[in-house]
């Protein structure tokens, strides 16, 4: 790790200000201190949040919807009553993700920012698209497959690590930045861009970009369902091999409105529109759950060491769909 | 020489054998031997220590001056060093020293190149990052059946990659006519088994911190599996007596068979700590440590299994495997090993490739070819319409595990799963069960020497070299003498792994305990003799009248004291005695069995295998501390469910280089996947020693993960050739036999 000076402002602006200029911004730092460690990242100045008040808390609105701090842990957010009440798969998610140490450590904003772990970005002897090479080796023959996506490779191939942003995304959550011009809005499930050589994070957000809160609309009961299920190979302290997300709208047992969102499948998280398509207009039923679960896979170009992804991508669909249909909520 | 008639066997297979040992050795203890502290749970001496933090081991030396060393290493699986810039990082600051390791050409990724000496960690990281090296890259393979392909890049340029054949393989060699057996065999399965390569990832990397005296005397704090050999090795190296070498490895972080010599960070400890005259640290990172610190060679095995079609197994042929990395030797798999198989034909032979060195890993070859051969034995099962358990036994003639199958069938409900028919649980998750044996071969030996000190205040302190690598040596050691001076172990003080005190032997092939277990109790008999005999003296009464026992010595006539004022009698300089590990005895076996029965809830859509209940029934003649030797067993079986479903050194073959080297991608079982672990010991009263005990650290790994895959084939009617089973391969097999069943 390079001798870099460490900032620790006490108020979001401070925060943006010393943001600005190639610094690195840190949260708790769980993926930020491995990035450095290796070198990834060699940053003269790092700004921590860890000292500015309020960014940690769950606040549950008058409308249902919940405020989440960008510095709340996974731990808070799996424990609280609020976010079991308003937006339940996002408690479910995060009480499964990494770990209990883990958890107690991991803050959502960095959950939301934490770089891909393919293998081949991680350590700076490989090559890697993301780094600024020409080509992707996971790609390449020989290249180690079994951890990258199906969706959207064709320029880098990895899978996207949150397990928290599909639930996100398919709840129709906005987060809320901080920068320079002020506050602006994005949609969670705008926050992603595709993969572009030589840029190592996922998401839209830049230098002097301080992700606030997550503002997520509640689940009206009567009306809404969502639905997890993600598929580990290790019960803990490691990243699902995929993960699915939905909510569903439903008059009268037939489905008015789905989101459907996938991850660990492609760069950025997934939203699976054919099975979103495949359910509008449709019963509710686990039938139907089945179709959507095999509509989820269209426009997949899996390489030979993840074509079980494909498999699996049925599978969490159509199992959070049934969960979705069974939840009483 | 002495003869006794011990009282020899396990349950109710017992015999009465006259044992003659050394009138200095006491008689082994026999089935009717009544012991104080042997046989029950005795907690680690060093439990709170560890857990704690207050052990220090190797790389928590800080001397003062204490400097920091890193090993850079070559990125490539083979290339030629062709410039390496060392002059700018010389004049960093904080930078020692920085040197050339040597050697144009490197044939692994992570061979060392350079060495960088400087006064801090954070000097000697920028200095690191800055060192430039240029390299010719050259041709290359990282994969076995690759390597065997014709115009496959040479590791040896003098030799083909694929090593000469090996017909003695692990667990017994070439025997019978295989090809007459197999021409004549009733029914035959044949099929091929693979295995990954497995990586070691003791918590401890290998390392030092080494430190020269003024006058020329080195001192090395060494995470090692043997304290005598890194001290003859290091002597050597750098030519000076062995008088002069101290190495100390009093608390030690896992080895599992990958620390028997110096590696280059601890010649590089020791060289640069000469040249700089300062102390010097040096350990290898976790990168390092996957990249270059050992591994379990990979495995294909390509068998046929045949017999009669009353399930008597007769023969066992074909051809086997691996690579052991740059080298050719070590990578056989015991697939021949447990039963009674008349005629026997594999072939083994090692390949080499463009990886670091394979080494002697928890059982070497035996859960890869256990994992065949019993992966067969099921097969065969199926193929004569037998239960699988009814083959092992009809074919098992190891006096203890004979013994085992029952226990751990009863305790598992093997009746009871296995009425089911294969992957007709309602749901996609399907439940079943399987079992696998193993054996095992130590007993111990050499002549290593223990030395008790007992002081006048009634303290005790056991000596010898011999290291702890975490399996209980030291408690085991407390335990032997606190038997025998009728003490709590508690009250032992225990001094090991330091070369100052008499030599130990290196740990592996499950040997230290019963190597030094012995000499240990002998050393206790000493003692007690000598505390007997200033007390009898003082009391006037005989010495054998007197008793040791829960802390105090009793004598004829109700005459009684506690130990600590017994030894008050003894001499101002206290009593100094030593035991001596003697010849192995003919026992009741020479080898230890072991069975597993595991239990697995398989989710036929996701491919996700969990374990859910491990029983696991074994043997090592006395259980010396049951608490720790089920701590063992626990670590075995932990290990082996790792080796079944997760561990996997994954290199990416365009450059050699592992792409998974870190705690966080390098899979490896943690608590969430540990199921029930049910430990059961049959109690062999063996005779081999006066102890009577065997290693147990091995055997405890070896059949797990065959369990485990007999298991699956149990949920779900699908057999997994292939480790690990991974939900991308469970998914793969399952649709192939599904695609086979149309
Ligand atoms: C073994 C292991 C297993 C894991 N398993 C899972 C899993 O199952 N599912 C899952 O979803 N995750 C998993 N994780 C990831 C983990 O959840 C994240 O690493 C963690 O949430 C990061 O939080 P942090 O506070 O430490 O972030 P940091 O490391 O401090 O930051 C991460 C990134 O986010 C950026 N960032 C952080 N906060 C903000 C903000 N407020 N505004 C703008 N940018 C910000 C940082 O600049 C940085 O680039 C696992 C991690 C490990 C090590
Ligand atoms: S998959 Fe993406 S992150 Fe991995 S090497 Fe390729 S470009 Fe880099």
């Amino acid at each position: 790790m390079k001798a870099f000076r460490y900032e620790r402002p006490t108020t979001v602006e401070a925060a943006v200000r010393a943001h600005a200029g190639g610094a690195l911004l840190k949260a708790n730092g769980i993926d930020v201190l491995d990035r450095m460690k290796e070198r990834l990242d060699q940053p003269d100045r790092v700004v921590t949040l860890v000292d500015v008040p309020g960014l940690d808390r769950v606040e549950r609105r008058p409308d249902g919807s919940l405020s989440i701090g960008a510095m709340t842990t996974l731990a808070t957010l799996a424990a609280s009553a609020d976010v079991a009440a308003a937006c339940p798969t996002l408690a479910t998610a995060a009480g499964q993700a990494a770990s209990p140490a883990l958890r107690n450590r991991a803050t959502l904003g960095g959950n939301l920012g934490q770089h891909t772990r393919c293998g081949y970005y991680r350590f700076a002897s490989f090559r890697c698209f993301k780094r600024g090479d020409a080509d992707c080796p996971v790609q390449a023959p020989g290249g180690v497959q079994e951890p990258a996506g199906i969706f959207g490779i064709d320029l880098c191939a990895c899978a996207h690590p949150s397990s928290l942003a599909p639930v996100l995304a398919a709840g129709g959550a906005v987060a809320v930045v901080a920068s320079a011009k002020g506050e602006r809005r994005v949609p969670v499930a705008a926050l992603y861009e595709p993969p572009a050589r030589g840029k190592a994070s996922d998401w839209v957000l830049g230098e002097g970009d301080v992700l606030v809160r997550v503002e997520v609309p509640p689940v009206v009961a009567g009306s809404h369902r969502v639905g997890y299920e993600e598929v580990r190979q290790k019960a803990a302290f490691d990243w699902p091999l995929v993960v699915g997300a939905v909510w569903v709208a439903a008059r009268d047992g037939v489905v008015a409105d789905a989101r459907v969102w996938l991850g660990a499948v492609a760069p950025s998280p997934w939203r699976a529109e054919a099975a979103e398509k495949a359910l509008v207009g449709k019963p509710f039923t686990a039938a139907q759950a089945a179709v959507a679960g095999e509509a989820a896979v269209a426009g997949a170009t899996p390489l030979p060491g993840t074509a079980y992804k494909v498999e699996l991508v049925k599978v969490v669909v159509r199992r959070a769909l049934v969960a979705a249909l069974e939840r009483r909520s | 020489m002495a003869e006794s008639k011990v009282k020899l066997g396990v349950a109710d297979v017992v015999a009465e054998k006259t044992i003659r040992h050394e009138d200095a050795d006491p008689a082994p203890w026999g089935l009717d031997a009544r012991l104080a502290v042997v046989g029950t749970e005795v907690s680690r001496v060093d439990g709170f220590a560890k857990a704690s933090g207050a052990a220090r081991y190797a790389g928590d030396q800080r001397p003062t001056g204490l400097a920091f060393a890193r090993i850079v290493r070559c990125p490539h699986a083979h290339a030629n060093v062709t410039r390496v810039d060392l002059d700018a990082v010389r004049t960093m600051p904080g930078v020692l020293a920085a040197d050339e390791t040597g050697g144009r050409r490197k044939t692994y990724a992570g061979a060392p190149v350079a060495v960088v000496c400087a006064a801090d960690e954070r000097s000697l990281d920028d200095a690191v990052a800055a060192v430039r090296v240029s390299y010719e890259v050259l041709p290359h393979v990282v994969d076995a059946t690759e390597a065997l392909a014709e115009g496959a890049a040479q590791v040896d340029p003098k030799r083909a990659n694929r090593g000469d054949a090996d017909g003695r393989g692990r667990g017994g060699g070439p025997a019978g006519d295989a090809q007459k057996a197999l021409d004549e065999a009733e029914l035959k399965v044949e099929a091929t088994y693979r295995t990954q390569v497995q990586t070691h990832v003791p918590l401890e990397p290998h390392g030092s911190v080494a430190t020269w005296s003024e006058d020329g005397k080195l001192t090395l704090w060494c995470s090692t599996q043997s304290v005598d050999a890194v001290r003859n090795e290091m002597a050597r190296r750098f030519q000076v007596p062995a008088a002069d070498v101290r190495v100390v490895t009093e608390f030690m972080g896992g080895g599992f068979g990958c620390k028997f010599g110096p590696d280059p960070c601890d010649y590089e400890a020791v060289r640069l700590a000469r040249a700089t005259k300062r102390p010097v640290w040096c350990m290898n990172d976790r990168r390092e440590e996957h990249l270059t610190g050992g591994f379990r060679p990979d495995s294909v095995q390509k068998l046929t299994l045949g017999g009669r079609r009353d399930g008597t197994m007769t023969v066992i042929a074909g051809e086997c495997y691996g690579t052991p990395g740059n080298g050719q030797g070590g990578a056989g798999a015991a697939n021949t090993a447990l039963y009674d198989i008349p005629a026997r034909g594999v072939t083994q032979f090692g390949v080499s490739t463009f990886t670091a060195h394979g080494r002697a890993f928890r059982a070497p070859g035996h859960p890869q070819g256990v994992f065949a051969l019993e992966g067969l034995v099921d097969e065969f099962a199926l193929a004569a319409g037998m239960d699988p358990l009814d083959v092992r036994r009809l074919n098992d003639k190891h006096p203890v595990r004979r013994l085992e199958w029952p226990v751990g069938a009863k305790r598992i409900g093997w009746a009871q799963h296995r009425r089911k028919v294969p992957g007709s649980d309602r749901g996609p998750v399907k439940r079943g069960v399987g079992c696998a044996g193993g054996v095992w071969y130590n007993a111990g030996g050499g002549s290593w020497r223990i030395d008790v000190a007992v002081a006048r205040d009634g303290s005790v302190v056991v000596r010898s070299g011999v290291q702890d690598i975490g399996t209980g040596t030291k408690t085991v050691l407390a335990v032997l003498v606190a038997e025998e001076l009728g003490v709590a172990p508690g009250a032992v003080r225990v001094e090991i792994g330091d070369s100052r005190f008499p030599p130990g032997p290196g740990s592996g092939g499950s040997t230290t305990a019963p190597s030094v277990g012995p000499a240990a109790r002998e050393a206790g008999v000493r003692a007690r003799e000598g505390v007997a005999a200033v007390v009898a003296a003082a009391w006037g009464v005989d010495a054998d009248k007197l008793s040791f026992a829960g802390g105090r010595v009793r004598g004829p006539g109700g005459k009684e004291t506690t130990f600590e004022q017994a030894c008050a009698q003894l001499p101002s300089e206290g009593l100094s005695v030593s035991g001596v590990r003697r010849k192995n005895y003919e026992g009741f076996s020479g080898t230890c069995g072991g069975v597993q029965f595991a239990r697995v809830a398989v989710d036929v859509e996701t491919g996700v295998v969990r374990v859910e209940k491990v029983v696991a029934v074994h043997d090592a003649g006395r259980i010396v501390d049951t608490l720790t030797a089920r701590s063992q067993v626990n670590g075995g079986v932990i290990q082996g469910i790792s080796y079944a479903l997760f561990e996997e050194k994954r290199l990416d073959r365009a450059s050699g280089d592992m792409v998974n080297p870190t705690f966080d991608t390098y899979r490896i079982a943690g608590m969430a996947d540990t199921p029930e672990i049910d430990v059961v010991f049959m109690d062999v009263a063996n005779g081999i020693n006066n102890v009577g005990m065997m290693g147990l650290g091995e055997p405890a790994t070896v059949p797990t993960a065959a369990a485990v895959a007999n298991a699956v084939a149990n949920a779900t009617g699908v057999r997994m050739r292939e480790l690990p089973m991974t939900p991308a391969r469970v998914l793969a097999a399952l649709a192939a036999a599904r695609g086979g069943g149309k």
